[in-house]
C-alpha cells in the first residue's frame, strides 16, 4: 500500500478483454482481505469495443475519493488503451503492458497477456485474469488464494480450471 | 449491519427503495439510471410489487402519482432529458400532494449532452424546473452508502409531507461500486390516514403540520384530486383567497418539516480559514482535498449539504462564519454558487471550482484553486 | 336504464352548478355512464374515474367516486398507476378528442397495447371546447375552427381504427343522441376485462356548432342520423369526410361494438398476465 494506505489500480484494454471482471475481482478480493474498495468503469460505447478502463481503489480504511487518480498500478492490454488511459500514472507506478503496447515507459513489464489468454482459455475475455496473475506477483499486496477463490466464483464453471491456469500463467510471467 | 459488500450506486438506490416500502416503479430507460429500473423489474414482483415500463418519462411519473393515490409507495428514476419531461408531473405532484420519489442520475447536458458522463447540471432544474411557485425537496448523496440512506429518507419525507421528493446524484455515483454495509433495518414512514368518517372527510383539510391526511382510493373515502387550484373539499376554485392560502400552505408544510429534511455535514470547520462548499461526488474530492491540505498545514474545512432544497441557509451561513475564503466546487458552471453567494452576502470572498465538461472534479484541482485564490491557504 | 334518482346518488350535488355549456351533450354521456355503473353493480367506493384536461375531463369532478383530474392527455398513465397498484378497483378514463388523440395519443395507444384493464371514454366533439374552439385531431376536413378559419385541411383520426390497431380489446362507437344504446355499450365496456375504448360522438354548440352554423345543441343532436350500422354527424352530411370513408359508403362512420377479443391483461406483477 502507499503511504496513505491507498492503492489506485487501473486496468485498460479493449471491450471484451475481461478488464471489468478483473477490476471487480480485485475489489472483491480486497474486501475479503478486510480492506475497503471502490470500482468504476468506462460506460457507453467504450465498453463495447475501443479503449476502455476498469478502475479499483483499495484502501486500508474507508475509501475517500472513489475514483482512480494517478494509478499506482496500470495493467494495459492494448496500445490504444495504454495511450488513452495508461500513461498518466504515479512516478513509481508498477506498469504492466501487453506486447501490443508500442511504446511503454521504461521499466514496464511487457508480457504476452492476451495471447496467453487465447492459448489457455481460448478467448480474449480471460486477458484480465492473466493480467491479475501478473499483478499479483508484481507486488505483494493481494492474497493469492483469495484472488484464486474470487476468480473461481466469477467465471463459468466449465472455464474455472482454464481461468485458474491462465492466472497461474500470468504469475509465471514475472521473473 | 450486514457484511460489507461492493454495491453500485444505482443498485443501492433500488435496494433502498424496496427497503423503504416502495412497491410501485414506473419508468423509462435512460442512461445512466437504467440499472435502477432493471433492478426493480427483477425484484419488485418478488415482494408483491408492480413494475411497469412506461412509454416515456411523462407517463412514468403519471403512473407513479396514480399508484400513490392508490396507496402505494411509488418511485421513478431518470436522467436529465427524462427529468425535463417529468417536470410537468412534478408540478402536479406538488399541487395534488402526491407522495412519491423521483431519482435523477445526472449526466452531461444540455439536451442529450454526454450520456455516460457525470454532471451536476440539474440542481437548479430540480428546484425550479416545473412552472409556478412551488416548494421542492431535493437530497444529494455523496456516496453509495448515502444513496441508500437518502433514498430511504426520501420515502420517509415524501410520506410525511405528501411531496414529490427528488434524489439527485450523478453518473459516477450511479455506476461506481463502493464498500457498503447495508443496515439490517431502516426507518420507514407511512402517510397519515384520515381519522374522521368518510362523510366528514375534507380531503385537503390540513393537519397542524400543514399536511392533509391521505386515504387511498378504494379505502371508502370518495374524493377528488386535481391540479387546479382547489379548496379544502379538493374541488376547483377560482377564488384568489383560496389560491393564495393553498400556495402558502404548500410552502409552509415543507418549512414545518424543515428539521427532518435539512441535513448538512461538516468537517474541520473549527479553525478553518478556507471553507469548501461541495455536494455529491464533488464532496468526495473536496474531502480528499481537505485531508491533503491539512497534511500540508492548511486550515481548510468542508461544508457539504446533503439537502440541496430547501437550501440550508442558516447552516451554510454558520459554516462560513470566520472563514477568509469560501470555495464552491460543483460540476456545472455555477448553479449552487448563486445560493452560496446569496447566503454569504458579501461577508466572505467566494472562489469557485467549476467544471462543465462532463469530467469529475479531482482533489488536485481544488487544491490548486486554494493556492491560486488565497495566498497562504496552503503554507 | 337507471332512474334519475338513482343516477343522482352518484353525483356530488354540493359541486353543482357544473361548468358545461347549455346544449352540451357531455352530461347525457355522463348520465349514461353512471347508469351503466349501476347496471353492472360496481361499488362506488371501488370505482375510480380519471380524466385529463378539457370539458369532458371536468365532468369527473361531479361524479361521486374516487376521481382524479390529471394533466392534459396523460390520464391513461395515472389510470394505469391506480389500476396496477390496486387491481380491485374499477378504473375508467374520461378524455376529449384533443386530450386523448393529440397531446395524449401516445399514452392512449400504449394503454391499449398493454391491455390494462381500463375503460376509456373518448368524448369526440371535433373541437377544443375549453380553450375556445380550436381545431382538434378529429375536426372534419372543411370544418371551421378558430385555428382553422378557412376550414380544416388536415385529415382527422378515426379513433376506433387507431385503437383497434393499437391493441384495444374492446372498441365501440356510439352517439350522445342515443343514450340508451350508449349506456348498454358502457356496461359492456365496464364488464370487459382488458382495455375497453368507447368513442362517443358528442356536440359542442358553443364553438363547433356556432362556427359551422349547425344550430343549437338539440338541433345538432337531432341532426345526427343513423342508417344501418353507420352514423352521420351533421357536418358529414354537409361536407363529407372523404379521408376516412370508402367511396361506396355514405358519409359517416361505423357505429356499435366494432371489435372484441380476449388477450392477456397486463398487471405488472409476478405471474404476469391474467
Amino acid at each position: 500500500m502507499t503511504t496513505n494506505g491507498r492503492l489506485d489500480v487501473r486496468f485498460a484494454g479493449a471491450g471484451g478483454q475481461g478488464i471489468v471482471m478483473a477490476g471487480e475481482v480485485l475489489a472483491a478480493a480486497a474486501l475479503r482481505m478486510g480492506r475497503s474498495a471502490a470500482h468504476s468503469k468506462a460506460y457507453g460505447p467504450a465498453s463495447r469495443g475501443g479503449a476502455s478502463r476498469s478502475d479499483v481503489v483499495v484502501s486500508d480504511g474507508a475509501v475517500g475519493f472513489p475514483l482512480v487518480r494517478r494509478p499506482n498500478i496500470v495493467v494495459a492490454l492494448t496500445d490504444e488503451a495504454y495511450r488513452k488511459y495508461g500513461h498518466d500514472h504515479a512516478d513509481d507506478a508498477v506498469v504492466i503492458v501487453d506486447v501490443d503496447v508500442a511504446a511503454p515507459r521504461n521499466g514496464a513489464l511487457v508480457a504476452p497477456i492476451v495471447e496467453t489468454a487465447r492459448r489457455i482459455v481460448g478467448t480474449d475475455v480471460a486477458s484480465g485474469v492473466v493480467g491479475l496473475g501478473v499483478l499479483s506477483r508484481s507486488l505483494d499486496v493481494f492474497d493469492v488464494d483469495i484472488l484464486r477463490g474470487t476468480i473461481a466464483e466469477r467465471v463459468p464453471a466449465a472455464l474455472e480450471d482454464a481461468n485458474l491456469e491462465a492466472f497461474a500463467a500470468g504469475r509465471e510471467m514475472v521473473g | 449491519m450486514n457484511e460489507p459488500r461492493l454495491i453500485r450506486g444505482n443498485e443501492a438506490c433500488a435496494l433502498a427503495a424496496i427497503a423503504a416500502g416502495c412497491r410501485f416503479y414506473g419508468g423509462y430507460p435512460i442512461t445512466p439510471s437504467s440499472e435502477i429500473a432493471e433492478h426493480m423489474a427483477r425484484e419488485l414482483p418478488e415482494v408483491g410489487g408492480v413494475f411497469v415500463q412506461m412509454e416515456d418519462e411523462i407517463s412514468s411519473l403519471g403512473a407513479v402519482i396514480g399508484a400513490a393515490f392508490a396507496g402505494a409507495k411509488a418511485m421513478t428514476a431518470t436522467s436529465g432529458p427524462g427529468f425535463s419531461l417529468m417536470q410537468e408531473h412534478i408540478g402536479y405532484a406538488v399541487m395534488a400532494e402526491a407522495p412519491c420519489v423521483i431519482v435523477d442520475v445526472m449526466r452531461g447536458g444540455p439536451s442529450t449532452g454526454r450520456p455516460t458522463s457525470p454532471s451536476q447540471g440539474d440542481v437548479m432544474q430540480a428546484r425550479w424546473g416545473t412552472h409556478g411557485d412551488h416548494p421542492a425537496i431535493v437530497f444529494a448523496p455523496a456516496s453509495v452508502a448515502e444513496i441508500f440512506e437518502l433514498t430511504v429518507k426520501a420515502f420517509v419525507v415524501a410520506e410525511r409531507t405528501r411531496m414529490p421528493v427528488i434524489v439527485l446524484y450523478d453518473e459516477v455515483l450511479g455506476h461506481t461500486a463502493e464498500t457498503v454495509a447495508l443496515p439490517e433495518e431502516v426507518t420507514v414512514a407511512d402517510r397519515r390516514k384520515p381519522e374522521v368518517e368518510p362523510e366528514a372527510f375534507l380531503p385537503m383539510l390540513p393537519a397542524n403540520d400543514g399536511v392533509p391526511p391521505l386515504p387511498a382510493f378504494g379505502d371508502g373515502y370518495r374524493f377528488h384530486v386535481t391540479g387546479l387550484v382547489h379548496d379544502e373539499r379538493g374541488f376547483p376554485s377560482d377564488d384568489p383567497a383560496v389560491a393564495g392560502a393553498l400556495l402558502r400552505r404548500l410552502h409552509a408544510k415543507v418549512e414545518n418539516h424543515r428539521s427532518e429534511i435539512v441535513d448538512v455535514a461538516t468537517s474541520h470547520l473549527d479553525d478553518a480559514d478556507v471553507v469548501i462548499f461541495a455536494y455529491g461526488i464533488v464532496a468526495r474530492a473536496a474531502e480528499e482535498a481537505v485531508a491533503m491540505a491539512r497534511r500540508q498545514g492548511g486550515r481548510v474545512g468542508l461544508v457539504r449539504p446533503r439537502t440541496l432544497w430547501p437550501f440550508p441557509d442558516a447552516e451554510i451561513a454558520e459554516a462560513v462564519r470566520g472563514a477568509r475564503l469560501v470555495v464552491v466546487c460543483e460540476m456545472n458552471l455555477g448553479q449552487m454558487l448563486l445560493e452560496v453567494e446569496r447566503v454569504v452576502a458579501g461577508s466572505v470572498p467566494i472562489a469557485a471550482v467549476l467544471r462543465g465538461d462532463g469530467e469529475p472534479i479531482d482533489p488536485d484541482e481544488i487544491l490548486a484553486a486554494l493556492d491560486r485564490d488565497m495566498e497562504g491557504a496552503l503554507p | 336504464m337507471t332512474t334519475t334518482a338513482q343516477v343522482r346518488e352518484h353525483l356530488r350535488g354540493w359541486a353543482m352548478p357544473h361548468v358545461l355549456c347549455p346544449g352540451c351533450a357531455h352530461g347525457i354521456v355522463g348520465r349514461a355512464f353512471l347508469s351503466a355503473v349501476d347496471d353492472v353493480g360496481i361499488d362506488p367506493d371501488q370505482m375510480a374515474v380519471v380524466a385529463g384536461i378539457g370539458c369532458s375531463s371536468r365532468l369527473v369532478g361531479y361524479l361521486d367516486f374516487c376521481t382524479l383530474h390529471a394533466t392534459h392527455g396523460r390520464a391513461p398513465s395515472f389510470a394505469a398507476g391506480i389500476k396496477l397498484a390496486r387491481p380491485e378497483l374499477t378504473v375508467a378514463v374520461f378524455s376529449g378528442d384533443g386530450d386523448g388523440l393529440a397531446i395524449g395519443g401516445n399514452h392512449l395507444i400504449h394503454a391499449a397495447r398493454r391491455n390494462i384493464d381500463l375503460t376509456v371514454v373518448l368524448f369526440n366533439n371535433e373541437i377544443y371546447g375549453m380553450t375556445g374552439g380550436q381545431a382538434a385531431p378529429t375536426t372534419s376536413v372543411g370544418a371551421i375552427a378558430s385555428t382553422a378559419p378557412r376550414g380544416s385541411v388536415e385529415s382527422p383520426f378515426d379513433a376506433c381504427k387507431l385503437m383497434i390497431g393499437a391493441g384495444a380489446t374492446f372498441v365501440a362507437r356510439a352517439a350522445a343522441s342515443e343514450p340508451y344504446t350508449l349506456a348498454r355499450i358502457f356496461a359492456d365496456a365496464l364488464d370487459h376485462e382488458g382495455l375497453s375504448f368507447v368513442e362517443v360522438l358528442s356536440d359542442c354548440p358553443t364553438y363547433f356548432g356556432r362556427y359551422n352554423k349547425l344550430g343549437s345543441g338539440p338541433e345538432m343532436l337531432a341532426a345526427i342520423t343513423r342508417s344501418d350500422n353507420r352514423i352521420a354527424i351533421p357536418l358529414a352530411g354537409k361536407r363529407s369526410i372523404p379521408t376516412i370513408d370508402p367511396p361506396d359508403l355514405p358519409p359517416g362512420v361505423e357505429l356499435g361494438t366494432l371489435h372484441r377479443e380476449h388477450r392477456p391483461v397486463f398487471t405488472g406483477r409476478a405471474g404476469g398476465a391474467t
